[in-house]
C-alpha cells in the first residue's frame, strides 16, 4: 500500500497555494511512489552525511557589493501601463487587512 | 538568405549586396511561416526594423528570444498563463548586451512553461513540432528557438538551460547548442526556474556562430553577482580547429552497451553512431579513455536534478501571485486571490513539479531530500573535476536517441534502466560546466547529437574541440527537412 495519500498531495499543493483537480492530483498520486523510490538513491550513497553540501555552483565566485549608490527605479508611467487595475497614480492592490465586524 | 552563418549575413551587408531591412523582412517572413507549420513562437515582433550596419558580426542580423528572457515593451510570459499578458519595463542583460552589438530581435520564442519541462508540448500556445519530422517533439525546454533555428528562421536564437534544455532540443532538431560556464552569461532578466543550475546560452547552425554570440552576451554584470570578469575569454577567436594531443573522456557505466540487455535498435544505432564519431576525434589527434565511474553516483543525478530543480522552483516561482504579476485572480481576500490565480494559471505538470518541491521541503524531508541531494551533487561535481585535471573534456552521447513521438510523451519521471543515458547533461548543471551539442548523425531519418562537456572556464578549449570536430562530419549549417513518412 502507498505512503502517499490524496489528501497528502492535496496538503502539499495547498501550503504552495494551489489547487489541483482529482485528475491533477492523481497524476502526482500516481508517480509519488516512483519518485520518492528514485530519491531514496540519494541516501544509500556511503558516508553521504559526511559530504558538505554543494549550495553554490561554483566554488570560487566572490560576493562583491555594489556601492551604495542612488539610482532610479521603476517610472511610474512604465509600471501603471504595465498594470490592469489602476486609479489615478496608484496601482489597486486587493485588501490585505481584513476588517472584522 | 537566412540559411547562411553569421559571418557569412556579415560580408553580404557589409559589401551592401542585402541590407538589414531585407535579412528582417525575411525573417519575420519565414517567422510566420514556421508558426503557421510548427507553432515555435509566442510572439512575431512584426514592426522590427534593419539598423545601420557597423563591424560588429552581429549587427543587423535578426535573432530570436527565448520567451524568458524579459524584454522591454515586449510581452514575455514565459509560456505560462500566469504572466500571458506580462510586459516588463525592463531588458535582460544578456538581450542588453546583444543590442549593443546591432542584434535585431524579430521574435519570442515558445518553451516549456517557466523552462520546466524537457518536451517542447507544455508552452501556453500549445505543441511545438520538430521541423523534421512534425509528429515528433522538439525537446525542451527551448524548444521554440531550436525549431526556428533548425527551419532557417534566423542564425541563431537564445535559449536557456536548467537540466539540459539547450543541449537536448538542438540534438532533436539537428542543430548547435552551447550552454556556457555558469556566470559567463548574466542571468539578470532571465525568468529563474531553479537558480543553482540556471544558465543562458544559444542555438545555432555551427559552432562559430555559438562562439561569436556568447562573446557578444558575456560579461560581469552588477545585477548578477553570480556573473563574472571574462574579459580574458575569447571565444571566437580561440577556434582554431587544432586539437592535436587533446585527451577526452567517455563514461563506461552510460555508453556500454552491456549496461542496456534489452536496447531495442535505435540505441543500438545511436550508441554505434556515437563510436564512430569518436574514431573522427581520433583521426584529429585526440585520445579518447574509458572511464569507469561508481553507478550508485550516476544513478543518483536524475534523483538530484529532480530534488534540486524542483525545491528551488517552488521556492523561486512563490512571487506568482496573480497581485505583482499576470491576471488577478478572484476571491474574497488576498489569498484566495493568489490560490485561484495559480490554480488556474499553472498546466498540471509545472504543478507536479511545485507538489513534488514542496514534498522536499516538509521539514521532515529537507535533510534527507534536499540536503543529501546537495551533497550528492558535490560527490558529482568532485569527481568530474578531478576527471577535468587529466582530461580536456567529457564526451557523450545525447539522450537514447533522435526526438520521441509527441504523443503518448509523459515528461513525467524517468524510472527505465536508461535513466542515466537520457539525463546525464545535467552533470553540466551541478558543476556550472560548459558544455556543447552538435549534430553527429541520423537515425531513421532524424537527427542525433553529440555532447562535449568541459572544466569550469575551459570553455575555449570545449568549443575548439567542438568546432574541429564538426569539421569532419557534413552536419555543419544544415536545415531541417520535413519528413513525414513515419
Amino acid at each position: 500500500m502507498s505512503k502517499f495519500t490524496k489528501e497528502m498531495v492535496d496538503s502539499y499543493a495547498d501550503k504552495l497555494l494551489i489547487g489541483l483537480t482529482e485528475e491533477e492530483n492523481n497524476l502526482v498520486l500516481n508517480e509519488f511512489e516512483i519518485i520518492d523510490e528514485n530519491m531514496e538513491l540519494i541516501t544509500k550513497i556511503k558516508d553521504i552525511e559526511k559530504v558538505t553540501p554543494m549550495t553554490h555552483t561554483l566554488d570560487d565566485f566572490t560576493y562583491e557589493l555594489r556601492e551604495d549608490e542612488y539610482v532610479e527605479s521603476i517610472n511610474i508611467d512604465d509600471a501603471l501601463s504595465n498594470s490592469d487595475s489602476t486609479e489615478g497614480r496608484q496601482i489597486k492592490v486587493p485588501n490585505v487587512v481584513e476588517v472584522t465586524k | 538568405m537566412m540559411d547562411k552563418s553569421i559571418k557569412e549575413l556579415h560580408e553580404l551587408l557589409i559589401s551592401k549586396q542585402v541590407t538589414s531591412d531585407d535579412l528582417v523582412k525575411e525573417s519575420l517572413q519565414k517567422s510566420h511561416e514556421v508558426d503557421e507549420k510548427y507553432n515555435a513562437f509566442v510572439t512575431i515582433l512584426d514592426d522590427a526594423k534593419g539598423v545601420l550596419v557597423n563591424d560588429n558580426y552581429l549587427s543587423g542580423i535578426p535573432y530570436g528570444i527565448k520567451d524568458n528572457y524579459s524584454t522591454k515593451g515586449i510581452l514575455t510570459t514565459g509560456s505560462s498563463n500566469t504572466l500571458k499578458d506580462y510586459v516588463p519595463f525592463f531588458t535582460a542583460t544578456a538581450v542588453q548586451n546583444l543590442e549593443k552589438c546591432g542584434a535585431v530581435p524579430v521574435n519570442k520564442t515558445a518553451l516549456d512553461e517557466f523552462g520546466m519541462g524537457g518536451t517542447g508540448t507544455t508552452c501556453h500556445t500549445g505543441n511545438v513540432l520538430n521541423p523534421w519530422n512534425k509528429k515528433r517533439m522538439c525537446g525542451g525546454s527551448s524548444a521554440g528557438s531550436a525549431c526556428a533555428v533548425a527551419s532557417g528562421v534566423y542564425p541563431y536564437a537564445l535559449g536557456s538551460d536548467t537540466g539540459d534544455s539547450i543541449r537536448k532540443p538542438a540534438a532533436y532538431c539537428g542543430i548547435v547548442g552551447y550552454k556556457p560556464t555558469y556566470g559567463l552569461i548574466s542571468r539578470y532578466g532571465l525568468f529563474p526556474f531553479a537558480s543553482s543550475l540556471d544558465h543562458c546560452g544559444v542555438l545555432t547552425r555551427n559552432v562559430e556562430d555559438a562562439a561569436i554570440v556568447v562573446d557578444a552576451m558575456k560579461g560581469k554584470d552588477d545585477k548578477d553577482l553570480t556573473s563574472f570578469d571574462s574579459s580574458n575569454m575569447h571565444l571566437h577567436a580561440s577556434l582554431n580547429g587544432n586539437v592535436k594531443g587533446k585527451k577526452l573522456f567517455y563514461i563506461k557505466e552510460i555508453v556500454d552497451s552491456s549496461n542496456y540487455p534489452n536496447m531495442d535498435d535505435t540505441l543500438k544505432e545511436h550508441l554505434a553512431n556515437y563510436f564512430k564519431t569518436l574514431e573522427n576525434l581520433k583521426s584529429l589527434g585526440v585520445s579518447i579513455t574509458e572511464v569507469s565511474i561508481d553507478k550508485t553516483l550516476l544513478q543518483a543525478i536524475p534523483s538530484v536534478y529532480v530534488c534540486l530543480s524542483c525545491a528551488e522552483a517552488t521556492s523561486n516561482m512563490s512571487n506568482l501571485t496573480g497581485i505583482i504579476f499576470g491576471p488577478r485572480g478572484n476571491g474574497n481576500n488576498v489569498m484566495e486571490m493568489i490560490k485561484d490565480h495559480r490554480t488556474k494559471g499553472f498546466s498540471p505538470l509545472i504543478k507536479r513539479r511545485f507538489v513534488i518541491g514542496s514534498y522536499i521541503l516538509q521539514k521532515e524531508n529537507q535533510e534527507k531530500y534536499f540536503v543529501n541531494a546537495q551533497r550528492v551533487r558535490r560527490l558529482i561535481v568532485d569527481k568530474m573535476k578531478e576527471l577535468f585535471k587529466e582530461y580536456d573534456g567529457l564526451i557523450l552521447p545525447v539522450g537514447t536517441g533522435p526526438a520521441p513521438f509527441i504523443d503518448g510523451s509523459t515528461d513525467h519521471v524517468n524510472n527505465s534502466d536508461t535513466s542515466i543515458l537520457e539525463e546525464h547533461l545535467q552533470i553540466g548543471n551541478f558543476g556550472g560546466f560548459p558544455s556543447i551539442t552538435i549534430p553527429n548523425g541520423f537515425i531513421n531519418d532524424l537527427p542525433v547529437g553529440i555532447n562535449i562537456t568541459g572544466n569550469c572556464y575551459d570553455d575555449e578549449n570545449v568549443l575548439n574541440i567542438a568546432y574541429a570536430l564538426e569539421e569532419t562530419m557534413n552536419y555543419k549549417g544544415q536545415i531541417a527537412k520535413e519528413n513525414n513518412h513515419e
